[in-house]
């Protein structure tokens, strides 16, 4: 084909990690998302350590994503272990893990995705005309990181959630504070909701497509074994590999996944489509009073959704914070020393999927699908359909093609050192 | 005049970034200097004369070390940050293996348009000024270190232990109370002992103590005591530790006394 105008970005500003797009336009037009973040084989550093280290490894694949990172390979050494961990422990890493989700949420929105809206190149000039709405951001942040601090020991790389139960539990005088703290932050909650309420998406890249999501364990929540797909097909975690293929290509260290041969989308939105009715409180009204921001087949609307889950997960942590009664316990150890565990969580960027085989206490394979790596063909695909789109209707501005392209790319909030961290086939 | 900065990312987890774009007063923090790069949070920038350059991840591809020398050249000041920048990271730990074989292990064979290999410090590829240790830096620190350029003084480096550090605090000790592999005595302070705090062994994410001259001389006998061999304390040092030159010196030390000389204070 011949090219006669490119789109080439090999350094995506403000999303995490190192990855660029390029865009051909000929005869037709052609889209690659480049993934040149150096590679860090996990799968092997992780191998002959003891599962404890093993788990102390994970987090460090990704910072964004570090609870989710510990949490979901602990969950797979215990089943792995038939360690049966208690109902506080249980309740105490869901309100870590919905801690993440706050932050990571609302780091992603605030710093790198709404200053594509309102046309600046980074937050911090933006904070300068629109303090009020930074603030907001700051705050729901600060919020989700003082969760992360105060039950998994810092706010990145969580050294407090140990295989069994955590090093050191919170005081009652912690919940007290989490609680108060949530308060606080709700207005900030609803009013991201309420910004990206104003907003159309651009319709190039409508494009119907598979949505996965696990199908939580109780309500909205992030654990899980079974996920489901918007065409009805389910699956249990042990058959991942029939279902999720993954492929390499030359242009990236990231491997990319495909379901029934077919890009798919995971996160926020997907966990919506799927998942929406086990909401409740504010975020489910919130849900149905902007009802028509909840597009399945255009990715802009992934944004809408994180917001929504903002207000959901910092009510939620409010709820459990104001609820428990925490008591003394101590963690649970393993009578067993050799198993296979599957594990699958909802990570703030959607499906994250490990696998462990321990012998003898120490981890013989480690398998981890992140979402990043799962969702860059869907990615590609609309960053594609964004410039076929604009170009065909006659945009012939390609720095301002470019501009749109890479918002596509942001909506999906693609979490780079995540995907190239991982993964034997 | 306001200091110009840069903030940079190898390969890495992002986290060191992550951890200074999240310090609370980062609004205010960010009015006394002038950004001239930073591509995670900004879509402006290009690599162009600071005074200081932050990086933070490890030399794991050729573009790696393209971009570290080009930022080498246009700092006045370069602080290597974090246990990737510093000490290669957790993924240093394949040093010593052959790249091609650990990738076609994992990818299959393939050919890529780039060239990636194994996780190095960037203390190998360009010199570096000042290292902020941390897997991540602690906030305090980060602030600390931007205070210290923005006054125009410089930050001093700790050379002692977590140890000290979890003494001060009165944490019960995770080696004696617990007999678990803690390597507060190797690994360098700054974190206030944080995990030891939570009771959990510290798994040495700072990266080894930069001389091999600050430990408490008693430790040796409390790692013999509980059992542990040099071999025990070298793998988990080399979690965070494996390329650091001076490890078979420092575990040497710390089991000198094998020999039956007294280590009686």
């Amino acid at each position: 084909m011949k090219v006669e105008r490119q789109i080439r970005n090999d350094h995506l500003a403000r999303i995490e990690g190192k990855a660029g797009v390029v865009v051909e336009i000929g005869d037709e037009v052609r889209a690659k998302i480049t993934v040149t973040e150096g590679p860090r084989f996990f799968e092997m550093i992780t191998r002959n350590k003891h599962y404890e280290d093993a788990a102390a490894i994970c987090p460090r694949i990704c910072s964004f994503c570090s609870i989710p990172h510990k949490l979901t390979p602990l969950e797979a050494i215990e089943k792995a272990l038939e360690i049966e961990v208690t109902e506080q422990t249980k309740q105490l890493r869901n309100m870590l893990y919905f801690g993440n989700m706050v932050e990571s949420h609302a780091l992603h929105l605030y710093l790198f995705a709404i200053p594509d809206y309102l046309g600046f190149p980074d937050a911090f000039s933006m904070a300068k005309e629109y303090p009020d709405l930074m603030k907001n951001g700051m705050e729901l942040k600060n919020f989700g990181a003082m969760v992360q601090s105060i039950l998994g020991g810092r706010e990145i790389h969580p050294e407090n959630a140990v295989v069994g139960g955590f090093g050191k539990l919170p005081s009652q005088q912690d919940m007290e504070n989490i609680k108060k703290a949530a308060e606080k932050v709700k207005e900030a909650a609803i009013a991201t909701v309420d910004f990206f309420a104003e907003y159309e998406y651009p319709s190039y890249v409508n494009i119907p497509r598979n949505h996965l999501a696990i199908k939580p364990y109780e309500g909205y929540g992030v654990y899980g074994e079974e996920i489901v797909a918007s065409d009805g097909f389910s699956f249990h975690i042990s058959g991942y590999k029939e279902h999720i293929k993954e492929e390499v290509v030359p242009y990236s260290f990231a491997k990319r996944g495909k379901y029934k041969d077919s890009p798919f989308m995971v996160g926020a939105l997907s966990r919506l489509v799927l998942n929406k009715e086990l909401m409740n409180g504010t975020a489910k009204e919130l849900v149905n009073n902007y009802e028509r921001f909840l597009r399945p087949e255009n990715s802009f609307a992934n944004n809408f959704s994180q917001a929504i889950e903002i207000v959901y997960f910092t009510e939620k942590i409010m709820e459990m914070a104001e609820n428990i009664k925490i008591k003394e316990e101590k963690r649970v150890m393993p009578e067993k020393h050799d198993g296979k565990g599957y594990a699958v969580t909802e990570a703030p960027r959607g499906l994250l999927i490990y696998e462990v085989d321990i012998q003898n206490d120490i981890v013989k394979y480690m398998n981890v699908i992140t979402p990043t790596a799962m969702f860059i063909p869907m990615m590609e695909l609309d960053a594609k359909k964004m410039a076929e789109g604009m170009w065909n209707d006659g945009y012939k501005d390609i720095d301002l093609v470019g501009k749109k392209v890479e918002m596509v790319i942001r909506a999906y909030d693609p979490c780079i050192s995540c995907s190239v961290h991982v993964i034997k086939l | 005049m306001k200091l110009k900065i840069g903030v940079h990312g190898l390969t890495s987890c992002y986290g060191c970034q992550l951890r200074m774009a999240s310090i609370k007063e980062l609004l205010e923090a960010v009015k006394r200097f002038d950004i001239e790069y930073w591509h995670m949070a900004s879509s402006k920038g290009e690599i162009k004369h600071v005074d200081v350059a932050f990086v933070e991840g490890s030399v794991s591809t050729a573009e790696d070390e393209k971009e570290l020398k080009k930022i080498r050249e246009n700092a006045d000041i370069l602080v290597a940050v974090g246990s990737c920048a510093i000490h290669g990271g957790v993924q240093g730990m394949l040093f010593g293996e052959e790249y091609k074989e650990i990738f076609e292990e994992i990818y299959g064979k393939h050919e890529m348009d780039f060239e990636g290999r194994i996780g190095e410090p960037i203390k190998n590829y360009v010199d570096v000024d000042y290292f902020l240790p941390g897997c991540p830096p602690e906030e305090e620190e980060v602030v600390y270190y931007l205070a210290c350029f923005a006054l125009g003084s410089y930050p001093e480096e700790k050379d002692y232990p977590v140890c000290s550090e979890c003494r001060r605090n009165g944490y019960p000790c995770i080696i004696i109370e617990k007999g678990e592999m803690c390597l507060g005595p190797l690994t360098v302070a700054g974190c206030n002992a944080r995990c030891p705090g939570h009771n959990v062994a510290c798994i040495g994410c700072r990266g080894p103590l930069p001389y091999n001259i600050a430990w408490f001389d008693s430790l040796a006998k409390t790692f013999k005591e509980k059992g542990f061999s040099k071999e025990d304390v070298r793998k988990r040092m080399e979690i965070f530790g494996k390329q650091y030159k001076k490890m078979d010196e420092m575990i040497e030390k710390v089991f000198e006394d094998e020999g039956g000389k007294t280590d009686q204070e």
